[in-house]
């Protein structure tokens, strides 16, 4: 019997209400029924709730729904039993009844309930009697309508248990559910969650919550692609725009050429984490994307190149489109340059981002520096550097390190565009120092060659940088906003300010008999200018407007083990 | 010792101390001078200090002249009462504490 089979399927799976319910059938004395149907309906009610309160989770809904429908059923049952027996009706035997015919379903089987569903009007036992026999066997077989109907079911409490028992079966399969359970359990729910007891108990979890669900890699892909277009864009709104109709195609051609004429090409430093997690399947169409805007650059640069190194445009030419491929594709897919991507590999582990950065702001470089011999000297040293971050020895690398310098900068440039904010922190060579500037501006707004000689390091510049800490904190306490005037006289009045600073703090060591400054004739210096007084000490000062890890080292606290740090 | 000297890795101070570049200007202007480990901390807490002053006297100033904008002259007149002869700073500084 499907019961039997039922029934020593859910002893063994786990006690569940069937179980519960035969064994307080077994174990529990008759009692006469006192009023017929209503305490029949709240026994079994009573019965079913305890049963049902000991689970705690999904089981709980089943058996909210299993409830939901043993009451009806048991009202239906009721209805139809005691025209034939009324005087038998107890308990027990309503109970027996319920074992019977309700459905075998266990939790995982939420099927009995769905069907029995949609169908109000007929009478439910027989109903889920004829579909229990189904249930079990043609579980994908339920019919898309069931969903709607499901959808549309019983008024109020029903409604809400329905919504439940639909949202259950929801989880079960795995469906993405709205917030609203609200027919949302499918058929094709329905169907699978039959079969699916535990095999999907991850899939649920994502599809209910898409916002956990782990996304493919695509999307990083796709970005990739937005990434390399914005270049390409870039790129060609940057040089002549007349050309960059035309030399994106023209050049095309002439760029896999060279690609597979470039024996290899250096290594894409910081790209190759970026690219390893790039899907290969948007590789072609951005690799295409990137030849375009490379092959544009290479024009631009082309005949700068020329006048450098005739021999070495080809070899430019091809790095920079392998460099494009490799920054936009998976390495598989690059066909062209296999050698030489073997040996951006072993480049790539080892370079690290610097290295990255000296090619772009190479890049950038080239990009803006119209001049040929300081963008030849520029490459000379970026390649140079490059050449110390780079381990591999290649037969070309001499030569192309040169021109590799200028295809990184140039290939790099454009992707530099989009990637400018995350490369401005990092210091650049010596040799970038000129260049430094570069990334600092949009492309797009300064153009006029810089024929700036990398020498020495204006005094000036970390001074400012330091100074514009507490310039910005003049800002801050103003609260009001400031003319570009005012602030140049805020640094100068900083300027004089520590001026004033060192030869009190030098009168005061002197005075002490000291050639060492000391936290007491800064004191003493505060003392004097009245912020430190009788009322006010230096530790409440040091108190308000430092920051604790500061305080920490400044005022002397006791520790355990009788020892006070700062040491006095 | 319970604490140390440098800051673990993991803690970001807000509104951090340029310390080097205190140390570098202290060193440019007397190379013969030593600066303390901890005396550059109260370098930057009398810098901040005197900023605020500044900012505030300026403010002050901008707003008496009915203006919504500091201007270069506010701040130049706020800078006169800090380096001028000591005294009226004084007041000043005894009033605003």
């Amino acid at each position: 019997m499907a019961e039997a089979m039922a029934e020593s399927y859910n002893r063994d799976s786990e006690p569940t209400t069937r179980t519960l319910l035969r064994r307080v059938l077994d174990t529990a004395d008759t009692l006469t029924p006192r009023r017929r149907r209503s305490a029949r309906v709240s026994a079994q009610k009573a019965l079913l709730e305890t049963p049902s309160s000991r689970r705690l989770s999904s089981p709980t809904k089943m058996n909210v729904r299993r409830r939901s429908h043993r009451a009806r059923s048991i009202g239906r049952l009721a209805h139809v039993h005691t025209s034939g027996n009324l005087e038998e009706q107890t308990p027990r035997t309503l109970l027996k009844n319920i074992l019977l015919t309700a459905p075998e379903s266990s939790v995982m089987m939420p099927e009995s309930v769905v069907k029995p569903v949609p169908t109000p009007q007929v009478v439910q036992s027989s109903r889920r009697e004829s579909s229990r026999g189904s249930l079990e066997l043609q579980l994908p077989e339920l019919e898309p309508p069931t969903t709607l109907a499901l959808g549309l079911l019983a008024p109020g409490r029903r409604k809400q248990r329905q919504r439940l028992s639909v949202f259950q079966q929801g989880m079960d399969q795995g469906l993405p559910l709205s917030q609203e359970p609200r027919g949302n359990g499918s058929a094709s729910s329905l169907t699978s969650s039959l079969n699916l007891t535990f095999a999907t108990p991850l899939q649920p979890q994502s599809a209910q919550r898409p916002g956990l669900a782990r996304r493919p890699p695509t999307r990083r892909a796709v970005d990739v692609g937005a990434f390399l277009q914005d270049l390409r864009d870039t790129s060609l709104a940057l040089a002549s725009p007349g050309d960059s109709l035309r030399t994106p195609v023209a050049t095309l051609p002439t760029d896999t050429v060279l690609e597979d004429t470039q024996p290899f090409s250096q290594p894409l430093i910081g790209r190759s984490p970026s690219v390893y997690h790039s899907l290969p399947c948007l590789s072609h169409t951005e690799a295409e994307d990137a030849k375009r805007a490379v092959s544009h650059r290479t024009q631009s640069s082309g005949p700068r190149l020329q006048n450098h190194n005739p021999g070495k445009p080809t070899q430019l030419l091809a790095g920079k489109a392998k460099k494009v491929d490799a920054l936009a594709v998976s390495f598989p897919n690059n066909s062209s340059a296999v050698s030489g991507e073997d040996g951006v590999e072993p480049l790539q582990d080892g370079v690290g981002e610097e290295a990255e950065e000296r090619m772009e702001e190479s890049l950038s470089v080239s990009k803006v520096v119209a001049t040929t011999g300081t963008q030849g000297s520029v490459r000379m040293e970026k390649s140079k550097g490059h050449r110390e971050m780079t381990e591999a020895a290649e037969a070309k690398e001499p030569e192309g390190s040169s021109g590799a310098s200028l295809e990184l900068a140039s290939s790099t440039t454009e992707f530099l565009q989009a990637r400018r904010p995350q490369f401005l922190e990092p210091a650049p060579p010596p040799s970038a120092a000129v260049l430094s500037s570069e990334p600092l501006e949009p492309l797009s707004t300064r153009l006029p060659p810089r024929a700036r000689t990398p020498g020495p390091r204006p005094r000036q510049d970390p001074h400012k940088t330091g100074l514009s800490h507490y310039v910005k904190l003049f800002s801050f306490y103003a609260k009001m906003p400031m003319e570009k005037a005012a602030l140049e006289m805020v640094e100068k009045c900083l300027d004089k300010y520590f001026q004033h600073l060192c030869d009190d703090l030098e009168v005061f060591a002197a005075h002490a008999g000291r050639k060492t400054v000391r936290p007491e004739d800064l004191e003493l210096l505060m003392r004097r200018q009245g912020l430190v007084n009788d009322q006010v000490s230096l530790h409440v000062l040091v108190e308000r407007h430092l920051p604790l890890e500061y305080r920490q080292l400044l005022i002397p606290c006791a520790f355990s083990g009788n020892s006070v740090f700062p040491a006095q | 010792m319970a604490f140390s000297t440098t800051v673990s890795q993991r803690k970001h101070i807000k509104r951090k101390a340029p310390r080097g570049f205190l140390k570098r200007v202290f060193k440019r202007q007397k190379p013969h001078l030593r600066l303390e480990t901890s005396g550059d901390l109260l370098v930057h807490l009398n810098c901040l200090l005197f900023v605020r002053r500044l900012a505030e006297e300026s403010r002050m100033n901008a707003f008496e002249s009915k203006c919504g904008v500091i201007k270069k002259e506010h701040v130049q007149a706020a800078a006169k009462l800090f380096f001028s002869p000591t005294q009226p700073e004084l007041r000043g500084m005894k009033e605003n504490c």
